[in-house]
């Protein structure tokens, strides 16, 4: 049960996640990555949370980490106060249907075999949703939610028939099908252009509106953060280095890596109104 | 002359429900040097087009008519044979999100020696190994991470090495799908200018494909602008994206997301998707157009040309003095 209104909904504790890369020389200390160091992050419920920070800066491992598909090296990470590295079986099965992960590389995460259908579907039937008309439905409407329409043009389809937006889009798709109360959505409008990107936007505020649902937004766009996120987070070499509401970032940013990462966004600018 | 001429080029993809026209009587030419930008809705059939210019469609797609001319050949008349001689050499591709083309079992500087080596079997080790370090330096990979395998690089980081494949053989024409795409805004800015400097130094053909407006207008002098299949608009990047005359642009750059403009931006109301299984010649834009909707008209656009080289594809002549 949640008590109170605003509580948070997942929190990390001095999370640290270290790689050692399987190396065939003799291998000295230097060469452990350490993908994140000692993090601590609070996300609310309802909240939109952005992650920005420079690639290989340690975002899609913090976002693979909260959806339990790595362990922390050390540290703790819970949602709704309990620790999620202990859940199993049938709360495993419970935290899976309610936390989703939109992965950034819709080219990678898609499963090439699988029909659009399928893949959309398949978590509808991992977690015994519906009968097979039903989720049928189902999968049409998400499909036309995420602007693939009509819906039955890419039902049968499989994922190489697809363009690279629309493959994102089956991945939002299969994100929110459960209705789920925690996405992380890393990178999920990349390959995406500003008509789609900004529908989709508009979507994902809308879910949440009616979903109370909380969103863990990874990107490299600060503009696309400010527009969809109550609290930045800025992540730099492993460490959150500034977290503040979007408007104090943007406007007011204090470490130096956020004020070169505010001067870098390209900029747009042809004389228009 | 044009290094490479596109001439009513129009693609098809067979599905179950019919023959989609991925590719709708599209025309434009390279010149060396002066680098084109491809933009539009995602599934426009931007990558459609790279794949042609690679000989690498699917099975399941046809070259339904036109012509491809480069150096002296009509591309879409090769055989496999012939292909397999251009291909890579002469016009290499950055294939969108190429990152997991990476082979994940060799390491990362291997797989960059033998793009290398595919095109020039002869290179001395010496050479070879210089080249190599080069490429990485370039794309900005400290060399102490070179004998990674890709799954120890972060989305950026593979990137960067798929961009360095692509560069490894000099080639003449460089389709770039979005190359530019993974990348954080840090790096994104200094591979856009290895691109800028690339381009000049080795005076190539680029034909840039992006979905994002600033990034395109970045790098190319020259706009295209595809909606559904065709191209609706046409011109430099000043005026296109400075006066754009075509609906559909408008939309595209109404809804541009920057630092300071989020009051501003247009959201679009969920569209149509455009039907790709309509005739040759039709509007593909006309089922989300106002100007269409309001004044009925017959759905059949035609080229308007608004400048010397700025022209827009639409039903209605009244654009170009609507223009903002
Ligand atoms: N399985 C792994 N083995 C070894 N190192 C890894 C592994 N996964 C990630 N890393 C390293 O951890 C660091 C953080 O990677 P991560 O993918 O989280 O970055 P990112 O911020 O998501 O970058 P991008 O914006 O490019 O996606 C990088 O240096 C990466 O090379
Ligand atoms: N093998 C295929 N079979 C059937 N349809 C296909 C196939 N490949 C692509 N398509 C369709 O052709 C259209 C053009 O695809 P293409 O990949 O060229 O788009 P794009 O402009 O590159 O889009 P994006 O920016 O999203 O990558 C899309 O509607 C897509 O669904
Ligand atoms: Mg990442
Ligand atoms: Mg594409």
């Amino acid at each position: 049960m949640n008590m109170v209104k605003n509580s948070s909904l997942i929190q990390m504790k001095g999370v640290t996640k270290e790689y050692i890369p399987r190396k065939w020389f003799f291998s000295k200390d230097q060469s452990r990555v350490v993908a994140l160091n000692e993090v601590d992050l609070s996300i609310k419920k309802g909240e939109i949370f952005g992650l920005v920070g420079q690639s290989g800066s340690g975002k899609t491992t913090l976002g693979r980490l909260l959806v339990r598909l790595e362990e922390p090296t050390s540290g703790s990470i819970s949602l709704k106060g309990s620790l999620i590295n202990t859940l199993k079986g049938p709360s495993l099965k419970d935290f899976r249907s309610k936390v989703q992960m939109i992965f950034q590389d819709p080219y990678q995460s898609l499963n090439p075999h699988l029909s659009i259908a399928q893949t959309i579907g398949e978590p509808l039937v991992v977690q015994g949703i519906g009968n097979t008309r039903q989720r049928r439905s189902k999968v049409l409407h998400t499909l036309e939610i995420v602007g693939l329409s009509p819906g039955q043009d890419f039902y049968d389809r499989y994922p190489h028939q697809l363009s690279g937006g629309q493959r994102q889009r089956v991945a939002i798709a299969r994100a929110i099908v459960l209705e789920p109360e925690f996405i992380v959505a890393d990178e999920p409008t990349s390959m995406l252009d500003a008509t789609i990107a900004i529908q989709l936007f508009t979507l994902l505020l809308q879910i949440r509106e009616t979903f109370n649902m909380t969103i863990l937004f990874i990107t490299h766009n600060l503009a696309a953060a400010n527009y969809l996120c109550d609290r930045i987070g800025v992540i730099h070499e492993g460490c959150i280095v500034e977290v503040n509401t979007a408007k104090k970032i943007i406007g007011d940013p204090v470490h130096p890596y956020t004020k070169k990462l505010i001067r870098v966004q390209p900029c747009f600018d042809f004389n228009r109104g | 002359m044009a290094l490479i001429s596109i001439k009513n080029l129009s693609i098809g993809y067979q599905t179950k429900g019919g023959l989609l026209k991925a590719v709708d009587n599209i025309s434009f030419e390279i010149e060396q040097g002066r680098p084109l930008g491809l933009v539009g809705e995602s599934g426009c059939g931007k990558t459609t087009i790279g794949m042609t210019l690679m000989g690498l469609l699917p099975d399941n797609a046809r070259i339904l008519s036109g012509s491809i001319d480069f150096q002296n050949h009509d591309l879409t008349q090769l055989g496999e044979d012939q292909w397999r001689k251009i291909r890579g050499k002469d016009i290499a591709m950055i294939f969108q999100a190429a990152m997991n083309a990476l082979n994940p079992v060799m390491r990362v500087d291997e797989q960059v020696i033998e793009a290398i080596v595919t095109h020039k079997p002869g290179i001395s080790p010496g050479d070879l190994d210089k080249r190599v370090k080069e490429l990485f330096d370039l794309v900005e990979i400290p060399r102490i991470r070179m004998k990674d395998y890709p799954h120890e690089y972060s989305g950026g980081m593979k990137q960067r090495v798929i961009i360095a494949m692509a560069l490894a053989c000099n080639p003449q024409l460089i389709i770039a799908d979005e190359p530019t795409t993974a990348l954080d805004v840090i790096v994104q800015d200094q591979i856009l200018q290895e691109i800028r400097s690339l381009q000049m130094i080795m005076d190539t053909g680029l034909i840039f494909i992006s979905h994002d407006i600033a990034v395109v207008a970045s790098v190319c002098r020259d706009i295209c602008v595809m909606y559904g299949g065709q191209i609706v608009e046409m011109g430099t990047r000043e005026e296109v994206f400075g006066t754009p005359c075509h609906p559909y642009t408008k939309t595209l750059l109404g809804s541009y997301l920057s630092l300071n403009n989020e009051w501003k931006v247009i959201i679009p109301t969920m569209r149509k998707a455009p039907d790709l299984t309509l005739k040759s010649g039709c509007c593909r834009f006309a089922v989300n157009c106002k100007i269409c909707s309001n004044a009925g008209t017959s759905g059949i656009p035609s080229w308007i040309n608004i400048s010397k080289t700025h022209r827009a594809l639409c039903c209605s002549e009244g654009i170009i003095r609507k223009k903002k």
